[in-house]
């Protein structure tokens, strides 16, 4: 993918959030997206038509993530109020509530069948939640971390959660072993390039590192962009080609995946930029912020 | 039956039959929903909850009614339907006296109560008068819709088929239609009010439309809907105002801001004062009222005059937006209305506002904008804060730069006075002036500091204080003029010199009568060394060369120290102020210093060039006997500076997935089958002794990855290539002989063969089968003990440690404290192999091979394991030159047929946990080191002086942990010794590899 093919013009503006918006993710296929934010709602879009389809409220706080099952018939998101809500997304009620993090929940992510939630909490642990059955008890809790756990992952295999502690763990289901890969730096959010050979780490040292997941090596930094207090996301672009990410003062980066340098950068919103999903198919990327909006970027 | 029953007399009426009772049930049923209901009271018939009608006696009530006599079910009273106050919060209800009143008590109170709204014939008539001026308006107001729609098409229904109904069942106007309240005067009243102001504000407005669509509706709309009982009062006078402003549909541009509603009122209320004064000339002519000075509390209403009692009472419950005239909407209608300058400027004044995007007309941006949300930002940490405290120096001489100068003087004749002054002044400059103060308060009595307080030198002590501050402050500055651009200052020959790195010379007119000259050289000296900057290198790490920071003198030393080592230059025969130190001290202090400055420039360079965990090590040592000990934050300060490379690095622990956690994703548990994680233990003990066998089991997994951290370097693996190929065929045979306790325990045959193959080994035979008999014995309990817990899902506790296992942990325990051992870490892990094979051959070094073996051969029941481990460990190391798919082939099906008596090995296990959780912090922190220490050689020799090198260093770092360990909580005993398992690993092999050596040798 050229650099011109990178998703710079704004489509359409998904207003409706009051406050910050703290998450937008694409579903599976990239028709809808979700968004969640300060104002505890969450909402559903279709980005490419711009139009707000349904808003989902229960939560008490504020929302931080965000997750949708590939099939698109169930929701999960966590937040403040120390839940993970487990949505029906046509009727928009609650099917389930998974109590018992300490502390906020700052991430949450099906697994491939959609049967287990894993959230990643401020109590310093990893959490999975068994959707199928009744229990409202997480079937395991990892709490090897020494920190607040920012972001989480799955894999087929593996459960992943990146930590302000700095380390990036694996928990390798198949194995059972936990590789911890420390990065000397708190992170704030993970993301598996498409490939799930790497893992993309956003620092608060306002550097995104690139590690190989087999060796653990660090494959490349990535670095412009101001990231030092907020909660932000980063991603890779379908194609693994570059790497992608907001920055406190607004700006979309887009760095080249191999050489680190900086493709395209330009000011997409009027505050921190706190979430950015890449579309799984086309040149589509969804960014928000704290100012409140969803921006759609096509080409 | 039959002819029974005309035997019998019967009294009373028979028990009914079952099918009578259901069918009339059903009939209860039936009646209840329908037709009984509308009997009158005493036709009904009393009925239980089965339809009977039962009688049970006269004197209890007649006959049984509901349920036992209540209204209640067998469940009880039934309760109201559950409403989730999440969703829809439950309403709440408000009581009235008239929900615990009967009918005629109500109207008997209606009649007390309803006088006062009933005969109100104002609130009513104003009502009225208001509805009806509303009709004419509406008549007489230009169509809403523009264009040649005729009216007559469009008429509004004069009165709702509502209204109608109502008004045949005798309601008129200004009538509530529930029941009256106490505050239904009020309201009333109130209603009429604001009809009247509608109207009369419509009034106003009429000529030229520009009217209030924003705030018509909430006077209207939200009043009815925040109170649930207006409602059902008088409908007020409703008039409906064509949309002429460009906001959006019901859109209320003062929703969120009501303050601007104010604000725009008493802006218009002040530049508009004619229009507004027309306003209500108007109303007033339309109330006939002249009374002007009813400011916004006017029309009251047409039959009343005003007074100050009413001004009173409604200026408080009184909207202003009812009375704002907002003529602004339309300016151009404004101007033709009135052709006042005033309002032309006004209107003026809007358009140039207007211009600017995203503002209301008729608003300004606020300079100061109020609405913003206040965000506090935790607080900046400045770049060059230091997180201990420091005397507020720096800043404070950056103030008095300005100062002028005190006179120059000649410096005192006592030259120990004058470098204590000169010592105090710098320190001063260093510390604030705080440290003077101090300093004074302190030597107050004592007369060499009389400088401070005004005494004997307090001139030239002036003088000093002044010229560090200059010396100071003009650092500082440079560095804050670095961030500045330079041409913004005017260049003077001084800001060269400082731009240049020159520090002004001392004028040398000191008077030389005075001084000595001894001091004048040293001063000159001093004043030299002082000419150039800070080198480049140390301002780069200003962090790391600060490593005595909490004793400034001594860092100042230290300072001075690097200086003249890096720098060259002249050389003072001694420190400037470290000339009252005693020699030894000094020496000492010196020596520190070439320490320090030598893992300064390890640490500066370690950035660079290669990682080196040396300069880490030396720095935790150092803190250990400088003085005041080294600020931690700095050591791990330089830590990170060093150790940056380093990451990321990659730890592997040992975790274990719940089975359902497997199950869920689809995955085969890899622990499956494995007893579940023992329960967290309660004490350290506990946890030492109950280690999970799924820890040990997974060890071969383990051994095979921690294979990649700890390369195949032994010098030796070659050689034992073929001695490790025929041990894993040992391995296979042990393997595939499935390990029948019993069998082995009751039948010898298979004892001679299994010697056979390994009768070589043995060494000391007699001793070999004493011990061998006994733990056949233990065995053979244990076994039973186990397989009995096993089918009763009994956790079997693990036997008590063997008497060699026993040496080994205690050995191990012990070396790292006692000083008398061989300090070092070698040996410690070493001590458990060399004794060993002296011991017993380790019948119960490696419960592994036993339980292997176990039951087999009494006395070779840990020979032929042994192999196994080794084989473990060879083919490991030596993947590349030995399939290690034989390895894992083979691995699994041994860790199922050996589970059973796993519980012996736990005992095992248990030493070398707790020798885990001494070395894993050593392990984590040496990473490098260790796997090359570990790697380089197998050679018992060279180990051992390999480590005894590093005993003392690991034997600290080990201590350090091992006391942290115990404080830590004991729910990441699992997760924490995990990872120093790996570590652990490759130790155990070479202290295997190096048993095996031994054993060759013999």
């Amino acid at each position: 993918m050229s650099t011109s093919e990178l998703p710079r013009k704004e489509a359409n503006v998904l207003k409706g959030h009051e406050g910050a918006v703290l998450a937008a993710r694409f579903n599976s296929d990239g028709n809808y997206c979700l968004s969640c934010g300060k104002d505890r709602t969450i909402r559903l879009w279709n980005p490419h038509r711009g139009i707000h389809i349904k808003t989902y409220k229960s939560h008490g706080r504020e929302v931080r993530d965000v997750h949708v099952t590939p099939d698109n018939s169930k929701l999960c998101s966590c937040g403040g109020d120390r839940q993970i809500f487990y949505w029906d997304v046509s009727t928009g009620r609650v099917i389930r509530k998974f109590r018992g993090h300490d502390g906020e929940v700052n991430a949450v992510k099906f697994n491939e069948y959609a049967s287990v939630v894993v959230s990643a909490g401020y109590d310093r642990s990893l959490r999975a939640w068994d959707c199928r059955s009744h229990s409202t008890e997480p079937i395991q809790i990892i709490d090897s971390f020494l920190d607040t756990v920012m972001s989480v992952c799955l894999t087929k295999t593996e459960i992943i959660g990146g930590s302000v502690d700095g380390t990036v763990r694996t928990f390798d289901i198949r194995i059972g072993r936990e590789i911890s890969d420390d990065l000397g730096q708190p992170v704030n959010c993970i993301s598996l390039s498409n490939d799930n050979n790497c893992i993309l780490a956003n620092c608060l040292d306002s550097t995104l590192r690139l590690l190989d997941r087999s060796t653990g090596e660090l494959l490349q930094e990535y670095k412009g962009h101001a990231c030092k207090s907020y909660k932000m996301d980063c991603c890779l672009t379908n194609s693994d080609a570059h790497v992608t990410g907001g920055s406190e003062d607004g700006s979309i980066f887009f760095w080249d995946l191999v050489d680190a340098s900086v493709v395209s950068k330009f000011r997409a919103h009027s505050s921190v930029v706190t979430s950015v999903s890449y579309h799984p198919k086309d040149n589509c990327m969804i960014t928000s912020s704290v100012d409140g909006t969803v921006r759609v970027w096509k080409t | 039956m039959d002819s029974d029953e005309e035997d019998y007399v019967f009294f009373g009426t028979p028990i009914e039959r079952e099918e009578e009772i259901t069918s009339r049930r059903k009939q209860a049923a039936a009646e209840a929903s329908g037709n009984l209901r509308s009997l009158p009271p005493w036709k009904q018939e009393v009925r239980d909850e089965e339809g009977r009608r039962r009688f049970h006696g006269a004197f209890t009530g007649g006959f049984s009614a509901g349920y036992f006599n209540t209204v209640g079910t067998k469940e009880g009273w039934a309760p109201q339907s559950f409403t989730s106050s999440r969703k829809n919060r439950a309403e709440v209800k408000q009581q009235s006296i008239f929900n615990f009143l009967d009918e005629d008590e109500k109207a008997e109170l209606e009649g007390t109560l309803g006088t006062s709204s009933q005969f109100d014939t104002f609130g009513f008539t104003a009502a009225e008068f208001a509805r009806k001026q509303a009709d004419k308006e509406q008549k007489q107001r230009p169509s809403a819709i523009p264009g040649p729609v005729p009216d007559e098409l469009v008429l509004p229904a004069s009165e709702s088929i509502g209204v109608k109904l109502l008004l045949k069942m005798g309601w008129r106007h200004g009538r509530a239609i529930k029941d009256s309240r106490a505050s239904s005067l009020y309201d009333a009243r109130r209603e009429a009010r604001k009809a009247f102001l509608a109207f009369a504000s419509e009034d106003v407005k009429a000529p030229y439309p520009a009217n209030e669509p924003d705030e018509e509706p909430e006077s209207f709309m939200t009043q009815p809907v925040d109170n649930d009982t207006q409602s059902s009062k008088s409908l007020p006078a409703f008039v409906c105002n064509p949309k002429q402003d460009l906001h959006g549909l019901g859109y209320d541009p003062f929703k969120h801001a009501p303050e601007f509603r104010e604000k725009k009122r008493l802006h218009l209320s002040n530049d508009k004062q004619h229009g507004y004064r027309k306003a209500i000339s108007i109303k007033d002519s339309l109330f006939g009222s002249k009374s002007g000075k009813a400011a916004p509390g006017f029309g009251i209403g047409a039959l009343e005059e005003y007074d100050a009692e009413d001004e009173d009472i409604y200026g408080a419950g009184y909207d202003f937006e009812e009375t704002c005239v907002e003529e602004d909407e339309e300016p151009s209608r404004l101007s033709i209305e009135s052709k006042q300058s005033s309002r032309l400027s006004i209107e003026s004044k809007q358009k140039v506002v207007a211009k600017d995007q995203g503002v209301l007309p008729g608003f300004k941006v606020a300079s100061v904008s109020d609405y913003q949300l206040e965000r506090f930002d935790p607080p900046i940490i400045p770049k060059d804060f230091v997180p201990h405290h420091k005397f507020p120096g720096p800043l404070e001489t950056l103030k008095k730069l300005d100062v002028p100068s005190p006179p120059e003087v000649p410096p005192p004749d006592d030259s120990n006075l004058k470098l204590l002054i000169e010592g105090v002044a710098k320190l001063v400059t260093r510390c604030g002036k705080l440290f003077e103060d101090l300093s004074r308060k302190k030597n107050q009595s004592n007369p060499l500091f009389s400088f401070l307080s005004g005494g004997d030198g307090h001139d030239y002590y002036e003088r000093r204080l002044w010229e560090e501050h200059q010396k100071l402050g003009d650092q500082a500055k440079l560095s804050l003029d670095g961030k500045h651009s330079p041409s913004a200052r005017k260049m003077t020959a001084e800001g060269r010199g400082k731009l240049l790195g020159e520090k002004p010379l001392e004028r040398s007119s000191k008077k030389t009568t005075s001084s000595s000259i001894a001091s004048r050289e040293f001063q000159l000296q001093f004043n030299l060394s002082d000419t150039f900057k800070k080198p480049d290198s140390f301002s780069k790490l200003p962090e790391v060369a600060k490593p005595f920071k909490d004793d400034p003198a001594k860092q100042e030393r230290f300072e001075q120290f690097l200086k003249e080592k890096y720098e060259g230059g002249l050389r003072s025969s001694g420190y400037s102020s470290a000339s009252n130190m005693a020699e030894a001290a000094r020496a000492r202090e010196k020596l520190d210093f070439e320490a320090a400055a030598e893992v300064l420039e390890k640490g500066k360079w370690g950035k660079e060039s290669m990682v080196s965990t040396q300069p880490l090590d030396f720095l935790a040592a150092r803190m250990q006997f400088t003085s005041g000990g080294l600020e931690q934050v700095k050591d791990t300060h330089a830590e990170d500076l060093v150790t940056k490379e380093k990451y990321p690095r990659r730890e592997e622990f040992q975790w274990r997935p719940l089975p359902v956690l497997c199950k869920r994703f689809d995955l085969i548990d890899p622990f499956m089958g494995k007893p579940p994680p023992a329960p967290r233990a309660r004490s350290k003990i506990d946890s030492l002794l109950f280690i999970p066998d799924s820890v040990k089991d997974a060890k071969p997994e383990e051994d095979a990855i921690t294979s990649r951290d700890v390369p195949a370097a032994q010098t030796g693996a070659q050689k034992t290539i073929e001695a490790a190929e025929e041990e894993i065929e040992i391995v296979a045979e042990n393997v595939e002989r499935p390990v029948d306790l019993y069998k082995a325990i009751f039948s010898d045959d298979s004892d001679e063969d299994v010697e056979d193959t390994n009768t070589k080994k043995v060494e000391d035979p007699e001793k070999k089968i004493e011990v061998a008999t006994t733990t056949l014995n233990r065995l053979i309990a244990g076994d039973f003990l186990e397989s009995l817990g096993k089918e009763l899902g009994f956790e079997v506790p693990p036997d008590t440690p063997y008497s060699t296992n026993k040496a080994n942990s205690s050995a191990q325990i012990e070396t790292p404290n006692s000083d008398a051992g061989i300090t070092k870490v070698g040996t410690v892990e070493g001590h458990g192999t060399f004794c060993a094979p002296n011991v017993g051959t380790g019948t119960s070094l490696n419960p592994e091979q036993e339980t292997t073996q176990g039951g087999e051969s009494p006395k070779n029941e840990s020979i032929p394991g042994k192999p196994v481990r080794y084989s473990s460990k060879h083919t490991d190391g030596l993947s590349e030159n030995i399939s290690g798919k034989v390895n894992a082939d083979k691995f699994p099906p041994e860790d199922k047929k050996v589970r059973s008596p796993s519980s012996r090995r736990r005992n095992w296990s248990s030493s070398s946990s707790s020798e885990d959780e001494r070395s894993r912090k050593h392990s984590r922190r040496h990473r490098y080191r260790s796997s090359d220490s570990y790697s380089d050689s197998s050679s018992d020799d060279r180990e051992r002086y390999h480590s005894r090198s590093k005993g003392k260093r690991k034997r600290s770092s080990r201590e350090k942990s091992s006391s942290s360990r115990k404080h830590s909580k004991h729910h990441k005993h699992r997760s924490r010794d995990s990872p120093s398992r790996s570590h652990h690993g490759s130790e155990r092999e070479h202290s295997e590899s190096k048993e095996e050596k031994r054993k060759r040798r013999n």
